[in-house]
């Protein structure tokens, strides 16, 4: 007789999500991923002043606060074609840095690593699923959390000595920044750095190599459609025509140089969202968000977002990618292998723009907002990150915003075409569907921003499953 | 095989030895690795657990924010850093972002647990409308479990709640006007008295050592907000009388350094909280410090009671 498991929540994710798989002969034949949490971030901006964006952005999340703040005055400025003095530009930059540091190391020690190794045998570590965990529990990557703890926290204090505190930052305002360097500041700032660097080099990569060489099954695991794009991030001229990752995207996995995004291709569906249909496919400059729950053929609290009508996949990897910096495969060991790569391309960067700080130059200018529309797009640590915003005399009319998860964690379109992670999970062999560590590997490693729960079903008992969560 | 915590701390010691990245101690300097002094390691901290008492942490409307900044907590003092405050301290049973356990066993572990005593900590507020659909937390037997409802059930069982942040506290950002779903404060959504330790985030120190009282048999003293009034209480912990620019020039416009910041738009002087002498990130700055205005994170009704934030370009 065929069992329903229902694993709910799964967790080492941020926020909260569902993912219902169907396993077939022990392989996933199907899946469906459900944002289980609504707040209205886009609903509460309407008719505030516009500097209390970046402010309420930062708040849509506490891991990657800097993001939201640097899309949120990027689409600000942009309505009045402002740009800010070289001093900001490169003070938000490293504030950001460090945050994609503390992010990825926090992903990978304390979130993904669990898939691979047993930890300690106490909370929160234990209890946890016990199947194809290949590599002891005395591996020196299990002693490393202790260092890894230290860095996270490290990257945050140095993310402090401009930002102020972290996270939630509001250093970041329309026009420039707020914070001041000094000498001491930026000594203080490069002695962190170091360390950084020192720990990424010689414990993160080599323990994300080392955890790649015993599950290298994973190099070929969830590749899904290998459509990736990037909005590029970091700019290093006050136009931000150059930037340390460049925009673009690739469709099936090709090499070689990116294609142009045209930002007019965005659109997203609700279909099977719980938003009115009547927003169904819109472009985020046109956005709007209605709630509706419940709604049939819904099962998701995230949009759909596709360009050219295409699901797309955001993040370290697809950023890697975009760059020409890492282009070994699409896969679940791929994704940390770029993530962590990346930490040291970013780190390394960030030396270089510390020395070219300069003290007494300003770090503000006029950042008046009047109005017009404006778009605001950069780099999450895990993946592309857009702010579009409409202003009236300085007060916000409309605001929307595509996270990155919304791409990779997004349901089915109104094509019913699968969302990317959806897609990556299909064709993924489980060997114990009472514990399916396989599907939490393949989620995992896009480290998606959402709390995740797995629903395991075998085919036979879909009925019974609509009964349980009635979705469809 | 697992390890024991004694296994674990052999492992550790080795670990960092091999690694060259000892750990640069509670002061947290920035040292280079392999370069702490014997004896200041985390690693040394690390000594077995005596069984401290369970802590199920829900998240209701939350963004992980105060979650990250308690992984900042860096102390001469215990809990010296998370590690140490998860391993020795506390018995942290849920914990979605941290803990191994997935889907029913995390359930499984969550019910069996909270029929003993437990400490209640929630960070996030309460979405109510779509009848609590906002914010699924788990399923239990085939049904969808909201934070609503869980959060009644707990915390009429519990030994104590802590609101960990602004939004369990008070609602918070997402609880913002028109607050599209509707979200309350957990003492709203419970009818229960909470110790709200708020903060957008919360200060790592203010809920650890909250913690830490309570461990220790001690209720801390609550203002009338459920504050603790170590942390935000009485004219000495106004942000604004305690602030080291209070008799400074004020700045008429963004980016200039050691200026008093009021009119442009500083909600310092209704504010209460230590921001200006505990300062954050292992005392690296403060929001003040950085020249960025105090935003009243710490108070009931922010964010709308301080909206708009700033006055656009200066004063």
């Amino acid at each position: 007789m065929p069992t329903i498991k229902i694993i709910d929540p799964v967790t080492r994710i941020e926020g909260h999500m569902s993912v219902e798989v169907t396993i077939d002969n022990g392989r996933v034949v199907d899946a469906y991923c459900t944002g289980t949490l609504f707040r209205g971030f886009e609903t509460i901006l309407n008719g505030r002043d516009a500097w209390d964006a970046p402010v309420i952005t930062q708040r849509i999340c506490g891991v990657c606060p800097v993001s939201h703040a640097t899309a949120s005055v990027l689409a600000l400025e942009s309505i009045d074609a402002k740009s800010v003095p070289d001093n900001a530009r490169i003070l938000r930059n490293l504030t950001l840095g460090a945050n994609y540091i503390q992010s990825h190391i926090l992903h990978f020690y304390f979130l993904a690593a669990r898939d691979y190794i047993k930890l300690l045998n106490a909370a929160p570590w234990a209890p946890a699923w016990d199947v194809d965990m290949r590599i002891p529990a005395t591996d020196p990557i299990n002693g490393h959390l202790p260092q890894a703890i230290e860095a996270r926290r490290r990257a945050h204090e140095m993310g402090a000595i401009f930002g102020g505190r972290m996270p939630m930052a509001h250093t970041f305002i329309p026009g420039g920044f707020t914070a001041v360097p000094s000498q001491q500041s930026i000594d203080k700032y490069l002695a962190q750095l170091d360390w950084l660097i020192n720990f990424i080099r010689s414990v993160y990569i080599p323990d994300v190599q080392a955890i790649g060489a015993v599950y290298s099954d994973y190099f070929s695991i969830g590749g899904g459609d290998k459509n990736l794009f990037a909005f590029g991030a970091f700019d290093l001229n006050a136009g931000g025509t150059q930037k340390l990752f460049g925009r673009g995207y690739i469709e099936n996995g090709q090499t070689g140089a990116p294609a142009a995004l045209n930002l007019n291709d965005i659109s997203e569906s609700v279909t099977h969202s719980w938003y009115s249909d009547s927003t169904n496919n819109l472009h985020p400059s046109a956005g709007s968000t209605v709630p509706q729950n419940p709604k049939s053929n819904a099962y998701s609290w995230l949009k759909a977002p596709r360009y050219t009508g295409k699901p797309f996949e955001a993040g370290p990897l697809a950023r890697m990618w975009i760059n020409g910096d890492y282009q070994r495969g699409i896969s679940v060991m791929d994704r940390h292998l770029a993530r962590a790569n990346e930490a040291l391309k970013v780190a390394e960067a960030m030396r270089g723009w510390l020395s070219s700080l300069r003290i007494g130059n300003p770090v503000y200018s006029d950042g008046t907002v009047t109005s017009g529309s404006g778009v605001g797009l950069t780099e999450a640590a895990r993946g592309a990150l857009g702010h579009w915003v409409l202003a009236s005399s300085g007060k916000i009319s409309r605001y929307q915003v595509i996270t990155p998860t919304c791409w990779n964690a997004s349901p089915r379109d109104s094509q019913n075409v699968p969302g990317p992670m959806e897609k990556a999970l299909i064709g993924v062999t489980v060997a114990d569907a009472n514990q399916p560590v396989e599907v939490l590997r393949v989620i995992h490693s896009y480290d998606p921003c959402l709390a995740c729960a797995v629903h395991v079903i075998r085919p036979k008992s879909r009925a019974r499953i609509v009964s349980v969560k009635p979705r469809y | 095989m697992q390890l024991t915590r004694r296994q674990f701390l052999t492992l550790l010691a080795y670990s960092a030895a091999v690694a060259g990245c000892g750990g640069g101690g509670s002061s947290g300097g920035a040292g280079q690795p392999g370069t702490a002094p014997p004896g200041t390691s985390p690693v040394i901290s690390m000594i077995p657990a005596n069984g401290g008492p369970t802590v199920l942490w829900l998240s209701g409307a939350a963004c992980s924010g105060c979650t990250v900044s308690l992984a900042n907590r860096i102390a001469p003092t215990d809990p010296t850093d998370v590690g140490d405050l998860l391993i020795n301290h506390i018995n942290l049973a849920y914990h979605t972002t941290l803990m191994g356990a997935a889907g029913d066993m995390a359930v499984k572990n969550l019910n069996d647990l909270s029929a003993g005593p437990f400490i209640l900590a929630v960070e996030g507020g309460i979405p109510t409308a779509f009848n609590g659909k906002a914010c699924v937390l788990w399923s239990d037997g085939g049904t969808e479990v909201t934070a609503l409802s869980a959060v009644r059930d707990l915390a009429s069982r519990s030994m104590a709640n802590l609101c960990i942040g602004t939004c369990a506290s008070f609602g918070g950002v997402a609880a913002a006007s028109p607050n599209p779903t509707q979200i309350q404060s957990v003492s709203q959504a419970t009818g229960k008295s909470t110790i709200n330790i708020p903060g957008c985030p919360a200060h790592p120190d203010w809920i650890v050592l909250t913690i830490a009282e309570l461990l220790a048999g001690r209720t801390p003293a609550l203002d009338s907000n459920g504050r603790p009034t170590t942390f935000f209480s009485g004219e000495s912990l106004n942000v604004h009388e305690r602030c080291p620019r209070r008799e400074r020039d004020e700045a008429g416009t963004f980016g200039l350094d050691g200026r008093c910041l009021q009119e442009l738009g500083c909600k310092g002087p209704s504010t209460q909280g230590d921001c200006p002498t505990r300062q954050w990130n292992n005392k690296t700055n403060w929001c003040v410090g950085a020249n960025a205005i105090c935003l009243g994170c710490t108070e009931s009704g922010f964010p709308d009671r301080f909206s708009p934030f700033y006055r656009q370009g200066g004063g």
